[in-house]
């Protein structure tokens, strides 16, 4: 008897012991994420990825023993709030290892105060200006503590336009075909503009004069009928899905007949049940190698980890959530690097980065891309790989049913593997 | 709002200076020197987050002081104000940047370039009235944010423009702690030459078209100057505190000053007290707090019992805002005289506590 309560009372002592040690060694991470702003139709999954795969992580035993802290913070995509919060965990007393970020109008604002308080942020804008980690090339600023998993928006947008040429081709119209450019004026859909354009310019498209619409839903007749009336054949569409599907719905309505090209947030199997058929043929990068239920053994990983969220396993994960997870997956290495070689510090977690070439997350093998950065180029892939959303039917029902039915679905069109141009870099 | 019906019977004035005088004790003027003495002792005990709810109350009261000038004091109205404060912050900016001239400089040309602007602005309103100085004003604030996002040079269009820590003859500030004393500066500043305006002879004339802008005319007073001088002086102070927030964030973009944005600084002052200065800094406290009340608030709430019950997880966000709108409604029907009515009433309960009767 008495043993027994000695020895309960010495376990006791013990998990209290480990629980306050391990609430002493944590590993502070930043999560700026957007679930009630501009953007928070795809912020709002990839935010949720995010989230689930630190408690996953925290709930196998942490990073190197320590558990992770994050600290999630909804932003509504405004600059102001992102740079509030930055303060804070920039400050010496309450200083976080890294940061995962969100929109390219706060990354690109916070770009040089990563910088100076050493601080890596991998980011949710793939804005080629985030690529350049010397500022070599001249097209940027140097950007030396940003990461992004993915191919950058401008390459997406040349692989793209090298599919449209093809296209435009295959087909046999005769003249050069036109390209347009649409989105907000905003960061976010201007990034790759220059670079599209340039390369379009490149591969005999003519070049229309940019249209503007709101990162909002709304109504955007008077955009489709420009469009219509210009004679686009090939429009970018810079926005996220939600914005971007009221374009689809308006320019069905206004029979203006165009091929649309989505940017990697531009397109998810969410938006497409949204806009039925007005989505139909909408040509998209997948930033993953498969999407939610495909067959690739890293898939377990993933169900695994959305489990955390919704403990049933029934709900969808649009694209945006399997990215969601490689990306966190890959600041998890990159941290654990760190904690075995010195500490988890900004400086460590950014040569993390640097340790492996084609590098996918353990345990996500066959759903990350493969990536590598390196000390002077921050593009992780060059790797395009341009799906086809298809949709034969009405779109009403549970998403699950949908896509196992095959009414959406992903079609692969092509992968593009761009060269790796180094002046190109940061563009 | 400290007209002439609020003064207790029995208190007379003998001479105009103790007619137009700041404090009308020494009690209240020793309080008032005690109180910036004090804040000046903050940054030394809070911490960051404090500080920075600090800075920006600071801030943001300078822009409301400017707003109350013209709707308060001159009864006009504006619903662009944001748009001011925002090309304040964009000049301020692109003058340390591509001028060698130091950022203690700039913010203060930074203001006179935002008032030269106002008045621009002004000369169309100042024949308006109502409604349709309303729809004026709102023009102010899309023509101006339009311009921002289109020129390049200006503003870097609509990638967030870059500004310079607060410097002056080579020595930088950085970090709040030290920011603090720059904005506290300008608040006092900014306060006592707000209130030593509405005692001259052009804050009456402002006075006057407010309260009764005919029988101003009738007087003599130039009805187009004073109402364009408003519009200028709310420009002024706009661009002062747009220019101390571009400093301070040492970032400038477009979002998150629009429309919705000069509704706040109307909120602000109307929250406040309109045609109050002290009430301009309750209210702008008032506004600054309430956010992040309701912030701390929905954060206790995430989790917990509540919030499963009724499964609100990321909605807890909406919820916020959503609070903040029922807070202001209310705050507009059952207190609306502002913060400053509600402040001369605790104190007059006070001075005469026990027998208030």
């Amino acid at each position: 008897m008495k043993t027994k309560s000695l020895l309960s009372t010495a376990s006791l002592v013990l998990v209290i012991a480990a629980f306050s040690a391990s609430a002493q060694a944590q590993i502070a991470i930043g999560h700026l994420a957007d679930y009630s702003g501009g953007t928070s139709d795809v912020g709002t999954p990839y935010g949720q990825a995010v989230a689930d795969t630190f408690a996953w992580v925290n709930k196998n035993g942490g990073i190197g023993g320590k558990q992770v802290s994050v600290d999630t913070n909804d932003y509504s995509y405004q600059v102001p709030k992102a740079i509030a919060l930055y303060k804070k965990w920039s400050a010496p007393d309450s200083k976080v290892a890294a940061i995962m970020g969100w929109g390219t109008a706060d990354t690109e604002a916070l770009t040089g105060f990563l910088a100076q308080d050493k601080i890596p942020d991998l980011s949710g804008s793939y804005a080629a200006a985030l690529t350049d980690p010397e500022g070599t090339s001249g097209k940027a600023k140097p950007a030396p503590y940003n990461f992004f998993y993915g191919p950058s928006y401008s390459d997406s947008l040349r692989a793209m336009l090298i599919w449209a040429a093809e296209d435009w081709k295959a087909k046999g119209k005769p003249g050069k075909p036109k390209f347009v450019h649409m989105g907000a004026n905003h960061p976010y859909p201007n990034a790759p503009k220059a670079a599209g354009e340039a390369m379009a310019q490149e591969l005999g498209f003519e070049v229309l004069p940019p249209l503007v619409f709101a990162l909002a839903p709304g109504d955007y007749s008077a955009q489709c009928l420009s469009l219509k009336s210009s004679g686009a054949n090939y429009a970018y569409l810079g926005n996220t899905a939600a914005s971007n599907i009221s374009v689809m719905k308006a320019c069905k309505t206004a029979g203006a007949e165009v091929q649309f090209l989505g940017n990697v947030w531009g397109m998810d199997e969410n938006a497409a049940k949204t806009a039925g058929d007005a989505a139909d043929g909408v040509i998209f990068p997948l930033r993953t190698s498969v999407s939610w239920g495909g067959d690739a053994p890293g898939m377990k990983t993933v169900m695994e980890i959305s489990k955390i969220s919704d403990p049933t396993g029934k709900v969808y994960r649009p694209v945006h959530y399997v990215a969601g997870v490689c990306s966190a997956l890959y600041m998890r290495e990159a941290l654990d690097w760190a904690a075995k070689n010195g500490g988890a510090t900004g400086d460590n977690v950014v040569k993390g980065f640097y340790q492996k070439k084609d590098w996918v997350p353990a345990g996500m093998e066959g759903v990350c891309a493969p990536s590598t950065w390196t000390d002077k180029d921050h593009r992780g892939t060059l790797k395009v790989e341009l799906y086809r959303t298809k949709i034969t039917g009405a779109t009403d029902g549970d998403l699950n049913d949908l896509m196992a039915k095959g009414t959406i679905k992903l079609e692969k069109v092509k992968t593009v593997e761009l060269p790796r141009k180094p002046e190109l870099l940061g563009w | 709002m400290a007209g002439p019906a609020l003064i207790p019977a029995g208190d007379f004035r003998t001479s105009y200076a103790a007619d137009t005088t700041i404090f009308p004790t020494t009690t209240s003027r020793n309080f008032a020197i005690v109180g910036v003495l004090l804040l000046c002792l903050v940054p030394q005990v809070l911490g960051g987050y404090w500080l920075s709810i600090l800075i920006q109350t600071g801030i943001f009261s300078i822009a409301a002081l400017g707003l109350n000038i013209l709707v308060g004091f001159t009864g006009q109205i504006s619903i662009g104000h944001a748009a001011f404060f925002l090309l304040g912050a964009f000049t301020s900016a692109y003058i340390s940047n591509n001028a060698p001239i130091p950022v203690f400089f700039a913010i203060p040309i930074a203001g006179v370039v935002t008032a030269l602007v106002g008045l621009i602005f002004g000369i169309p309103a100042a024949r308006l009235k109502g409604l349709y100085l309303v729809i004026a004003t709102l023009a102010a604030q899309y023509i101006l944010l339009d311009f921002f996002s289109r020129a390049e040079w200006f503003t870097g269009g609509s990638v967030p423009a870059s500004a310079e820590p607060f410097s002056i003859f080579g020595y930088s500030l950085r970090g709040d702690r030290q920011y603090f004393y720059v904005v506290l500066a300008y608040v006092v500043a900014s306060y006592v030459l707000v209130t030593n305006l509405m005692r001259t002879r052009d804050g009456r004339a402002l006075v006057a078209i407010r309260d009764h802008y005919l029988s101003a005319e009738i007087m003599g007073i130039n009805l187009t100057k004073y109402r364009t001088l408003s519009f200028g002086l709310a420009a002024f102070f706009a661009g002062i505190a747009g220019a101390l927030y571009a400093h301070y964030q040492l970032v400038v973009s477009q979002e998150g000053f629009g429309i919705e944005r000069s509704i706040l600084f109307l909120a602000m002052i109307i929250i406040g007290g309109t045609g109050s200065i002290m009430g301009t800094l309750m209210g702008t406290a008032f506004v600054v707090l309430l956010p992040e009340t309701m912030e701390f608030i929905s954060l206790s709430l995430k989790g917990g019992a509540i919030d499963k019950a009724l499964s609100l997880n990321n909605n807890i966000t909406f919820l916020r805002e959503i609070a903040i709108g029922v807070i202001i409604i209310a705050f507009l029907m059952f207190e609306p005289d502002g913060l400053a009515h509600r402040w001369r009433q605790i104190k007059a309960y006070w001075k005469l506590y026990p027998f208030s009767h």
